[in-house]
């Protein structure tokens, strides 16, 4: 067992024990070799359910705003990414701050089940994991299987701006001096570029096989509407019709929604069944929100708002 | 029809013959994923795919499809029928999703039968591909179904490495093969032993999953707190139900964007989604999560097979695949059989 879950588990124990919180929500094996699934410990007898491990991929803090009707104080682990939405439930009174501990664990990235299910056997049980330099190696009950993990890291671990978690009660692990390495746009610049034709058709091929699963609102710890729009039987904003323009108009009015609250967790693109590069459209709004209001990436920090839901006198006006 | 067997660089042509006289339907590579979609030639088609995103269900029952039309100006009232199909060639299915067409044989064409559904079935030939390898979250033998069989094809190709071994299975079948002989050759007899050695590694690798019990346990437990744990994890998404084979759940809604013409059409729904169970005045009779959960596996794996006496799952390991949150409907089963 690694030293993070390790203390990982001695930290939920201790949470639990001393009744500072009645859940922790972590990670715990799943039912593959490189899968975890989230798990809801409520006794200090099952933190050994708890783990840490590179296939950590969800994203935990949309479980807070499912449960925010749950009497007691609840502990979430998050890694760095997913820590920006603790801010951000807590700026959009959603979740308030206190009600919630953070467990936050320092992440160098995290790997992509369907990238490794391509390169080896994921189907048996995790034995353990071993970090060997620019390698992994995955020791299952089908087997060993070493892989580089540059091959395999999920796409938005490639560019991460927060390897350690941006507000934590409880940090269990090292640090990570990695620097960080933002996003400099430019799969973004490259769509920009497209003529507004390409555009159109580049994105409705990709609306076009949309199933309209809402997997990539549900998981989403942006999307937190009492009713979401596209629920709603009267009026009917956008029609039930799987068609590309019924489907359009959920992906970008969605991605409006998001416009400057999106904490970029990269949790659509991961979840969508489809492919569909969702990421790319709240990416491109968080490119402008940055060049046009100088914002952060939201959740970033304690203080501020939707940047959207602002005014300042010295908001840029051009386009008006 | 005694076996026939096809020479691997004649597909394109058996492709493009079968299209000059039917729609063809037939798995391609689409934006990195595997999609079955209406082609015009054999051009792009693959048959070394292992699933199927969504599987071919989509042919038969749409996710969406218009029912009517109507126009009110019009004196008569008139309701405007859609037109059917014309005949069709699906073309590379798997056994375990041909196997989910004869499950929803039995919602669609039995004691209701339903038009839309039917017309499509009854015009469209199905040709099957033998597994020679599988997934790693495949378990089709857990049903009964094996890789290299495909009851309810009208033809079934292998590949042997060089050829396809061509079995025809049906009266349809024949027809097909029949149309397109002079591409065909007589089996020398060396095919079905082939045909074993070659579908063997996917029945070798697939997950062992054993169902003995399962349903008469299943019985008793629609109030144990296992839905209660399991479900916890749900993020009340659709994929589980949008990829699977043999859902077939659908909503009817009417359009008529205000003015006097319009539709109605049908689209597929989900068991788990909240607003799916809700009626007027708002009464939810599956309020939470856990609800929702346990209908999905229920559905499945007790009262499917207590209306049907059949499983409502193949095996093709498309949900737990999928799924964002590992909710695996293997695993499911396994913890069924363990829980007290």
């Amino acid at each position: 067992m690694n030293k993070v879950t390790e203390n990982l588990r001695k930290t939920a124990a201790k949470l639990l024990q001393d009744k500072e919180v009645d859940m922790v929500i972590g990670y715990g094996l799943g039912s593959e070799a490189v899968r975890t699934q989230p798990v809801f410990i409520t006794s200090p007898d099952d933190v050994d359910k708890l783990v840490w491990n590179p296939f950590c991929v969800n994203g935990l803090t949309k479980y807070l705003s499912d449960m925010k009707d749950h009497p007691g104080k609840m502990a979430v682990v998050v890694k760095g990414c997913d820590s920006r939405g603790i801010y951000r439930l807590a700026q959009d009174s959603i979740i308030p701050r206190d009600k919630v501990v953070v467990i936050g664990i320092p992440c160098a990235g995290q790997l992509s089940y369907t990238k490794l299910a391509s390169k080896i056997d994921v189907s048996g049980q995790l034995k353990d994991v071993e970090e060997k330099g620019e390698d992994v190696v995955i020791k299952t009950s089908k087997g060993d299987f070493t892989v580089k993990k540059s091959e395999v890291f999920l796409d938005k671990c490639t560019t991460c701006e927060h390897h350690n978690p941006v507000v934590a009660d409880h940090v269990v692990g090292d640090a990570i001096n990695t620097c960080p390495t933002p996003d400099n746009y430019d799969e973004i610049k490259k769509y920009e570029a497209m003529s507004p034709e390409e555009k159109a058709k580049f994105w409705l091929s990709q609306f076009g096989r949309c199933i309209r699963c809402y997997a990539c609102r549900n998981t989403c710890p942006g999307c937190t509407c009492r009713e979401c729009v596209f629920d709603a039987i009267k009026p009917d904003w956008v029609g039930k019709e799987i068609d590309v323009s019924e489907n359009e108009l959920f992906h970008l009015t969605r991605a409006f929604h998001l416009a400057g609250r999106c904490v970029d967790c990269g949790e659509c693109d991961r979840v969508c069944p489809m492919d569909i590069p969702i990421r790319l459209l709240n990416k491109k709004l968080l490119k402008d929100c940055k060049e046009l209001f100088n914002m952060e990436t939201p959740g970033s920090t304690e203080e501020g708002g939707s940047v959207i839901g602002q005014y300042r006198l010295e908001d840029p006006e051009e386009f008006m | 029809m005694a076996d026939k067997s096809l020479k691997k660089d004649q597909v394109k042509n058996l492709l493009n013959k079968i299209a000059q006289s039917n729609q063809l339907i037939a798995p391609i590579l689409s934006d990195g994923i595997t999609l079955f979609k209406p082609v015009q030639s054999g051009e792009g088609v693959v048959l070394d795919y292992q699933n199927a995103v969504v599987p071919p269900k989509d042919f038969f029952f749409p996710q969406s499809e218009k029912m009517f039309s109507y126009d009110m100006s019009d004196p008569s009232w008139a309701i405007k029928p859609e037109e059917g199909v014309p005949n069709r060639v699906l073309f590379g299915a798997r056994p375990c999703d041909v196997k989910s067409i004869l499950l929803l044989d039995k919602v669609f064409d039995a004691e209701f039968r339903d038009d839309f559904y039917i017309d499509k079935r009854n015009k469209t030939t199905i040709v099957a591909i033998s597994c020679n390898d599988c997934r790693h979250t495949c378990f089709c033998g857990a049903f009964g179904i094996s890789p290299g069989k495909a009851e309810g094809a009208d033809l079934l190709l292998t590949d042997l490495g060089d050829r396809y071994l061509v079995e025809v299975l049906t009266d349809k079948g024949e027809t097909l093969a029949a149309n397109c002989s002079d591409l065909f050759s007589n089996d020398d007899g060396s095919g079905a032993a082939a045909k074993e050695k070659a579908t063997a590694p996917a029945l070798e690798k697939q997950m062992k999953i054993d169902l003995e019990g399962v349903k008469a346990k299943l019985d008793n437990m629609f109030d144990h707190p296992m839905w209660a744990a399991e479900s916890l994890r749900c993020i009340g998404c659709g994929t589980c139900t949008f990829v699977c084979p043999t859902c077939h759940c659908f909503d009817i809604v009417d359009f008529n964007n205000q003015s006097s013409v319009g539709y109605r059409y049908r689209c597929a729904d989900s068991c788990q989604f909240a607003n799916f169970t809700r009626a007027a005045g708002g009464h939810q009779p599956r309020p939470s999560k856990m609800e929702r959960t346990r209908q999905r596996f229920m559905h499945k794996l007790r009262y499917f097979v207590d209306r049907y006496g059949d499983f409502g799952c193949v095996g093709c390991g498309r949900c737990l695949e999928k799924c964002p949150v590992n909710l695996d409907i293997a695993q499911i089963i396994n913890k069924v059989k363990e829980v007290g």
